[in-house]
């Protein structure tokens, strides 16, 4: 049995009437509860504490003057603490949470003792006719990289802290008391390698319902902790943004190998940027820390260097590769960064993306059949997943540290019920996770891979095919699942094309045939055919290749020797 | 009632569409995948969809047991069993 304790507490200020109805929902459920008064005027805090009274287990903590909603949350915590728990499930006071997502949360708190539990609102209005449009994005995202950071929603007071890790870092920092802290918190607790998990929570937000957050001030206060965490973060680069930093050996690692958490961080910071400053200014602040990375990710230059020339052999690439087409390439991965940041907030219009209602896309997407997409390392298909969900106010994000396949699939299989997203690493699949696709498929959803990087195992289920004059090896596996599934198959990609994102969208196969006799070589037709696709959308969009490691020679794999020279030196 | 090995042999042969084997030709303790029947690991996998689909267990791909419950016949109904708890 884990060890986890976990107490509810509640910061209330001037909320008071949603709160006896919170306190019964949750000692329904037999949590331990600590409202935190929040320095309340006499009328309130004769309220707050008549609640406290009517029920038992609830213990009333008051702060003689209002100091926030950090103050107060952080009091409850040293009070939790101090009475042997040893989690923390944070409540706003107004009603929006759903309590019945109260022991979601703590479940998945209890399955991983050490990590921040966070729930992602999901605003629920249901669209009817989203459930064509969004079929495409769905109830499951399969992918093995793309989706491995998310903008969170970091505003969202609905979490389970670890509270050992969080007072150390109340104990030795001074973290923002208001609004912001529910933010500053979040980020200073990622930087300690707590990891992040959330859950979709929907809200609601009752009517009569007023906000605490004070336009003005609360916004002055949320600018000022983002400057100040932008200059922290100049202070953490290294191990920031794009994080696949030096390899420490020669040859080149998986990049499976190289982590990607920080780059969740340094998104996140640069999303404040962009909010408050804009895209271009966003791209200037970007290019010095862009450039850091371009002098010491020699591994990373090196792969773009060959990159570039190969794609120069190949015509794709007008000019000869040097240094500075290569520094261009690494700014181009940097502003499709920030493409992911404005699309998750918003700030790209539908119009801005050519292609979502026209051919093949537009008739797959209202055909009610399920498929399998493979897309790649190239352009930001992300843009497009971002745009459909924001267009129908549907959100839901799945953090997910894409190398811990394992505990990922617990979590999978904890909440596959419930979850509206579902991300799955593709090199991981088994039995149980192939049914769950396949009842998927069976709805009419669509699984989306990346069919461009190669498993962690290694060498098994690869096949070498050609790419840009060269044969590179590429992943089985999304074929093979392709297979198994029994479904139509297209290609998608989104490129960016001047201020625009274009959709690429083109039936790969009816279906993937995996007949017994034969069953490597079909395939491998099927790996060489995808390889192909994906090198005639790269003449599109060069500098959109996304893969910043030797690519034919990812973590020294070398193509197989023709036969009969295997043994030579 | 139909034993459970017989039932693993025909799923397995209707499954994979194995035309030219019969329940017969399946031994329930030879293994069934590489020298055995020689079937592959994308043949687990179809096996393991349609195990958990006809009799409702629950196979976790991160069971680190995983390959013994595929090695025969018999080592499967072994798993079935067991995942469908005691017989009532």
């Amino acid at each position: 049995m884990s060890a986890v304790k976990p107490c509810v507490v509640i910061p209330t200020y001037h909320h008071v009437s949603a709160l006896d109805g919170i306190v019964s929902g949750l000692r329904a459920q037999g949590l331990p509860v600590i409202i935190v008064d929040d320095g309340n005027e006499p009328g309130d805090a004769r309220l707050i504490a008549g609640v406290c009274a009517a029920h038992d287990g609830v213990e009333l903590l008051r702060r003689d003057f209002n100091g926030g909603k950090g103050a107060a949350v952080l009091d409850g915590i040293e009070r939790a603490e101090a009475r042997g728990f040893t989690h923390v499930l944070q409540i706003d006071a107004d009603g929006q949470h759903d309590l019945a997502r109260a022991a979601d949360l703590l479940r998945l708190a209890s399955a991983h003792p050490t990590a921040l539990v966070i729930g992602e609102p999901v605003y629920d209005e249901t669209v009817p006719r989203s459930r064509r449009l969004a079929r495409w994005i769905t109830h499951i995202w399969v992918s093995i990289n793309t989706a491995s950071f998310r903008i969170l929603d970091s505003m969202c007071g609905f979490r389970v802290y670890p509270i050992a890790a969080t007072l150390a870092i109340s104990r030795s920092v001074r973290i923002a008391q208001r609004m912001a802290f529910d933010t500053e918190i979040l980020v200073r607790l990622v930087w300690r390698g707590v990891d992040v998990i959330t859950f979709p929570v929907p809200v609601t937000y009752p009517p009569g319902n007023y906000s605490n957050f004070a336009m003005w001030d609360d916004n002055l206060r949320l600018s000022g902790m983002h400057a100040k965490l932008f200059f922290l973060m100049l202070t953490r680069l290294p191990f920031l943004l794009f994080s696949r930093i030096r390899a420490r050996r020669r040859s080149s690692r998986h990049w499976a190998a190289i982590g990607e958490r920080g780059s969740y961080v340094g998104l996140w910071i640069l999303g404040a940027v962009y909010k408050f400053f804009g895209r271009r200014i966003c791209l200037v602040a970007l290019a010095p820390i862009v450039f850091f990375f371009f002098l010491t990710g020699a591994e990373q230059r090196r792969g773009s260097l060959l990159y570039l020339r190969r794609a120069h052999e190949a015509g794709f690439v007008p000019q000869v590769p040097d240094l500075f087409l290569s520094f261009r390439h690494f700014l181009t991965f940097a502003s499709s960064a920030i493409d992911k940041l404005a699309a998750w907030t918003g700030k790209i219009p539908a119009s801005a993306v050519y292609g979502v209602d026209e051919g093949e896309f537009d008739r797959a997407k209202k055909r009610d059949q399920g498929a399998v997409i493979f897309t790649a390392h190239l352009g930001n298909p992300e843009v497009l997943r971002a745009i459909a969900t924001l267009r129908f106010r549907w959100r839901v994000n799945v953090l997910v540290h894409t190398a811990n396949a394992v505990r990922f699939n617990r979590l999978v299989n904890e909440f596959s019920g419930s979850s509206t997203v579902r991300v799955i690493q593709v090199t991981d699949v088994g039995p149980d996770t192939a049914i769950l696709l396949q009842e998927a498929v069976a709805n009419g959803d669509w699984v989306v891979m990346a069919g461009d990087r190669i498993p962690v195992t290694g060498n098994e289920r690869i096949s070498w095919v050609p790419f840009l004059g060269k044969l590179a090896p590429f992943p089985q596996g999304p074929h093979i699942l392709a297979g198994l599934l029994k479904c139509p198959v297209h290609l998608l990609f989104c490129l960016r094309e001047g201020a625009h994102h274009r959709i690429y969208f083109e039936r790969f196969a009816e279906r993937v045939e995996l007949p017994r006799k034969g069953r490597n070589e079909a395939i491998s037709a099927s790996v060489a055919r995808y390889a192909e696709r994906l090198e005639s959308h790269l003449r599109i969009a060069p500098l959109q290749w996304f893969n910043f490691f030797d690519f034919w020679h990812p973590a020294g794999l070398k193509p197989p020797e023709p036969a009969g020279r295997s043994g030579e030196q | 009632m139909e034993r459970l090995e017989d039932q693993i042999r025909r799923l397995i042969i209707e499954t994979l569409n194995l035309e030219d084997v019969s329940m017969q030709d399946i031994d329930e303790d030879e293994p069934l995948f590489g020298d055995g029947l020689g079937l592959d690991s994308i043949d687990a996998l179809e096996i393991g969809i349609e195990i958990q689909k006809v009799f409702g267990v629950k196979i976790d791909s991160s069971d680190e047991n995983l390959a013994s419950y595929f090695s025969s016949v018999k080592e499967l109904a072994r798993f079935v069993a067991r995942q469908q708890g005691p017989a009532t």
